[in-house]
């Protein structure tokens, strides 16, 4: 090798002063790059999940993953619960049900949420709500999108029950059936638009 | 030095090497991925490829570079489990015994209110082996109960999705536009956020009037304002007045819009997989609920 | 005339090696330039987008997603790579002592390549780029860049393997696996992601694949071998050490190629979690090339009338490292996970591919130019000018974004704070940063201007008589129809 470099170092343009010797190679460089491989082989020892193909972070090894594989029995609110935070109501009106002032009115103690009889209460999730809305004596504005068409009649009423139910925010109404949505569902053919508050207040809470 | 024959043979090497591990191998363990049974619902399949507009859409995406903006991958740094008490039962004394014989750090006997408004979580944050104990003793007290499996993040707690992004959730996108700059909000699970077409339609007219400060320059070249005439378009788009045409003329959205659109509401990774276990926000046309 | 003192190392007539360069190096050098500057005025329409989003958003071409890829596309295809290809010409000629063999068929390669890159961004704007990052040009362009590169590569192998001089340098083993490299990683991955299509997630593996293989690996290894080849030669003393500089090439090559993959990415934990650790290790090709080149610099003082090259050789190697420290934070798990999805790791990319890669190119052009012209530069200050503008330019785009993608990641990982607080706390770095591209676009047209004059001029001189002698004997045959 050093011969080689001696052929080579008058003619290389690079070097127009003769090449005198080839310094030491530094051995800190080598003590570092072993360093560094140890450094990363533990880590990859702790964070490589052996290769498995099934193991995302944050998960470390497939046992701990097929531990977490749990299916309980369901909970009577967990439908509600689930579509609740799927998420859907939860980015406007929060995990809290407390809402966001002046924009998104509060779940929590909302007369509109506890009325006994559930009709306006289906006809907002259904269709959605557009405009002024008081809650709890404060004003409200802005829109609440349709979920209708996202969710089945089940859910709906799963998840208004949730609200009407949710004991964390002091909410005690009864339940609403999946029939009783149908039915609201039936009788809203005719208005494809979000309703206003004024109009909710109009239809009889019954119907 | 006369090594060219050397530096080819290291090159290749090198690179066959890095090849071999990141585009072979991974080939072989995520890229033959089939639809599989959903976790908790075993009669869902997940995941679905996009249904035809939906597939459009995709395409309008990305002609339209909206990957430099957005994300579509929502990150999960740590899972968090909680026990759920659903019904104490006829024997809370019993239940309250058999929780802190369960040595899971329960220390809550002594205040008599406890165990009113249920369901309650009664071991927040607390860990696998300690939740399965619990679980164990309240059952046996005969209280129900129930562990949730909750993953945690900054993106799942801005609602941005409900579990870390895993491979099976892009299957059957050609291309898949994970994006690399959040100068938006992430896209993954936009369509279970905001699932009203009506919504991203005017979104994308007048990003302004939906999010208030919102920095998306609109796409007005996905509409056409035309004269509304005698027969006004069925799709015409509602605008509100600051951004209205001018009297007798409609905002029509063009069939790119309708697919974009229709493609941003398609964004749905809430389903739960076997690689990021959760309780949380599974299907819920899951469990017991009958047929439509 | 003080021109011509000033230049007077550059100023000696070519010898055959050199003109035998000169038609495929202006070729490349030239369309290189124009891509530049096409990259740094599209860059600027994207960066305005953020003091207005409604600026220029009536039109689908230039809409925000199309110019940005379009502005990404041009630096790296149109200026960088056409740009090393010429420099390693350069380098390759040059240290084997002998001329190229059939500059024509350079000339045709390089033509193929500058119509791909044209075609190219002309399918982004159009909207039918294929959406993968760093790969957006559709099929048919790419097909033209590997023709155009496969010609141009053929011919300087051919170079290498037909050189008078035998013993290879440092800068010879960089290029000859850059020339390897590149078409292997680009017909690599667009096989995969459009002969044979992969399915989900593995496109974005290959696209990182390549990803990280091209602006790391390939832009490392050009720009190394302009390093290790030009600062010796303008200082007039030998590289340091030759071993260290194999240590940065091995080190490079099997390190650098698994790098690449986001701390984010959703694969499985083990893909990520080893390209962090084959990042890491990077860092002894920093130290490596670092060490090496400064011991090389130390003391030293440049040939005259060479400062200039000799600034943005050194500014590229500070860059270099700088750069390569930031893809270390972004691929380690904790601070990854804060950076990433931030303007951080856009500073990154500017840092690596204009701040490092393109600065070293321009250092190497002026070095080139005039020796391969035999004149000196139309304009001899502007170097020096350029350097300092571009230098103040890439610092004022690359570091408002680092810091402000630092504050905006730490407060992405709050998630009390609203996203929308956060976006609107990011603008007012990101309007500072539009200064410097403005600074850095104007310092392109004066690099593209200066390239364009010296060599109008030198064919003025040139060619000018051969091509009215040879029109003045035909012109009455052609004006009559």
């Amino acid at each position: 090798m050093s011969q080689s470099i001696k052929r080579s170092a008058p003619a290389s343009p690079s070097s127009s002063q003769p090449l005198l010797k080839e310094p030491a190679f530094p051995i800190w460089l080598i003590v570092f790059l072993t360093l560094l491989l140890y450094a990363g082989a533990v880590y990859f020892d702790g964070h490589g999940s052996g290769f498995h193909p099934q193991v995302y972070a944050p998960y470390s090894s497939y046992t701990q993953l097929a531990d977490l594989q749990i299916t309980g029995p369901p909970n009577p609110l967990e439908i509600g619960f689930r579509v609740y935070h799927k998420p859907s109501c939860v980015s406007c009106h929060q995990a809290s049900g407390a809402g966001s002032p002046g924009q998104f009115p509060p779940l929590v103690g909302s007369e509109w949420v506890q009325e006994p009889e559930p009709g306006r209460i289906i006809r907002a999730v259904l269709n959605g709500l557009q405009g002024p809305i008081s809650v709890k004596n404060q004003q409200y504005n802005n829109a609440m999108v349709a979920w209708g068409g996202v969710f089945s009649d089940e859910e709906i009423a799963a998840v208004i029950t949730y609200i009407r139910q949710n004991k964390d925010w002091g909410n005690n109404a009864p339940a609403v059936t999946a029939d009783r949505v149908k039915a609201v569902r039936e009788k809203i053919k005719g208005h494809p638009g979000p309703f206003t508050a004024d109009e909710l207040l109009k239809i009889p809470a019954a119907d | 030095m006369n090594y060219g024959p050397l530096v080819f043979l290291t090159a290749f090497v090198a690179l066959s090497a890095s090849w071999f591990g990141f585009v072979l191998t991974p080939q072989i363990q995520i890229g033959r991925l089939t639809e599989s049974t959903n976790t908790l619902n075993t009669a869902e399949l997940y995941p679905k490829a996009r249904p035809g507009q939906a597939a459009q859409g995709l395409q309008v995406y990305r002609a339209n570079g909206c990957a430099a903006c957005h994300t579509q991958q929502t990150v999960q740094e740590g899972t968090s489990i909680d026990v759920y008490l659903l019904e104490v039962g006829t024997n809370a004394a019993a239940v309250a015994t058999a929780l802190v014989n369960a040595n899971v750090g329960f220390t809550r006997i002594d205040d008599p209110g406890f165990f009113l408004n249920l369901p309650k979580n009664i071991l927040p944050g607390t860990t696998i082996e300690a939740a399965k104990r619990a679980f164990k003793g309240a059952q046996s007290a005969g209280a129900k109960a129930q562990i949730r499996i909750n993953p945690q993040g900054p993106d799942i707690a801005r609602h941005w999705g409900v579990r870390g992004s895993v491979a099976a959730d892009y299957l059957f996108d050609q291309p898949v536009m994970l994006g690399s700059q959040r100068v938006g909000p992430d896209l993954s699970n936009v369509g279970a956020r905001l699932p009203d077409v009506n919504w991203h339609l005017l979104h994308l007219y007048a990003p302004q009037q939906v999010v208030k400060g919102s920095l998306m320059p609109p796409h007005r070249f996905l509409f056409n304002v035309s004269k509304a005439g005698q027969h006004p378009s069925p799709d015409a788009l509602q605008v509100p007045p600051e951004v209205a045409p001018a009297p007798g003329y409609e905002v029509v959205p063009k069939p790119e819009a309708l697919a974009l659109a229709a493609y941003l509401v398609s964004l749905n990774s809430s389903t739960p997989v076997f690689e990021t276990p959760m309780t949380l926000a599974s299907s819920a046309t899951s469990t017991n609920s009958p047929a439509k | 005339m003080n021109e011509r003192s000033s230049n007077q190392s550059a100023a000696t007539a070519p010898d055959e090696i050199s003109l035998s360069c000169r038609g495929p190096l202006v070729m490349l050098f030239l369309h290189a330039a124009f891509w530049l500057v096409a990259a740094s005025v599209l860059a600027l329409v994207a960066s305005l987008k953020f003091h207005s989003p409604a600026f220029l958003s009536g039109c689908a071409w230039l809409t925000y997603g199309r110019v940005h890829s379009a502005a990404v596309n041009a630096q790296l295809y149109g200026f960088a790579v056409q740009a090393g290809l010429g420099v390693a010409l350069w380098i390759i000629a040059q240290t084997g002592r002998s001329p190229l063999p059939h500059p024509l068929g350079f000339i045709i390669g390089a033509a193929v390549w500058n119509l791909g890159v044209l075609s190219g961004i002309v399918a982004i704007l159009a909207g039918q780029g294929t959406g993968y990052e760093n790969l957006e040009f559709p099929f048919y362009s790419a097909l033209l860049l590997f023709l155009g590169f496969l010609v141009v590569g053929s011919g300087a192998l051919l170079a290498i393997h037909s050189r008078r001089e035998r013993s290879l340098t440092p800068a010879h083993w960089f290029l000859i696996a850059a020339l390897f490299w590149f078409p292997w990683i680009l017909s690599g991955a667009y096989l995969l992601l459009t002969v044979w299509p992969v399915r989900g997630l593995m496109q974005s593996m290959v696209v990182w694949w390549f990803g990280g293989n091209l602006t790391f690996v390939w832009l490392s290894l050009v720009g190394l071998a302009a390093l290790f080849h030009f600062i010796p030669q303008i200082l007039g003393r030998p590289l340091h050490s030759r071993q260290m500089a194999l240590f940065t090439f091995w080190t490079l090559l099997f390190f650098g190629s698994w790098t690449g993959i986001p701390s984010t990415a959703p694969v499985p934990a083990w893909i990520p979690a080893l390209s962090a650790v084959m990042t890491l290790l990077t860092l002894v090709t920093l130290l490596s090339a670092w060490t090496n080149l400064r011991q090389t610099n130390s003391g030293g003082q440049p040939l005259p009338g060479n400062l200039a090259p000799l600034r943005f050789l050194l500014f590229g190697l500070g860059m270099f490292q700088l750069a390569g420290l930031m893809r270390i934070v972004l691929s380690l798990p904790v601070l990854g996970h804060i950076t990433s999805f931030t303007w951080f790791a856009a500073a990154q990319i500017q840092l690596q591919s204009f701040g490092f890669f393109s600065m070293v190119m321009l250092g190497a052009v002026y070095f080139i130019f005039p020796r391969l012209m035999g004149t000196g530069l139309s304009c001899t200050k502007a170097p020096l000018r350029h350097f300092w503008l571009a230098a103040v330019g890439c610092l004022l785009v690359a570091l408002p974004w680092a810091l402000g993608g630092v504050a905006q990641g730490l407060k992405l990982a709050d998630a009390s704070i609203p996203f929308m607080v956060i976006s609107h706390s990011t603008l007012s770095f990101l309007r500072v940063s539009s200064l410097g591209e403005v600074l850095i676009l104007v310092c392109n047209l004066m690099f593209a201007m200066n390239l364009l004059m010296t060599t109008t001029r030198c064919a003025s001189t040139f060619f000018l008589p051969a091509f009215l002698a040879i029109t003045a004997q035909t012109p009455k045959a052609e004006v009559k129809p």
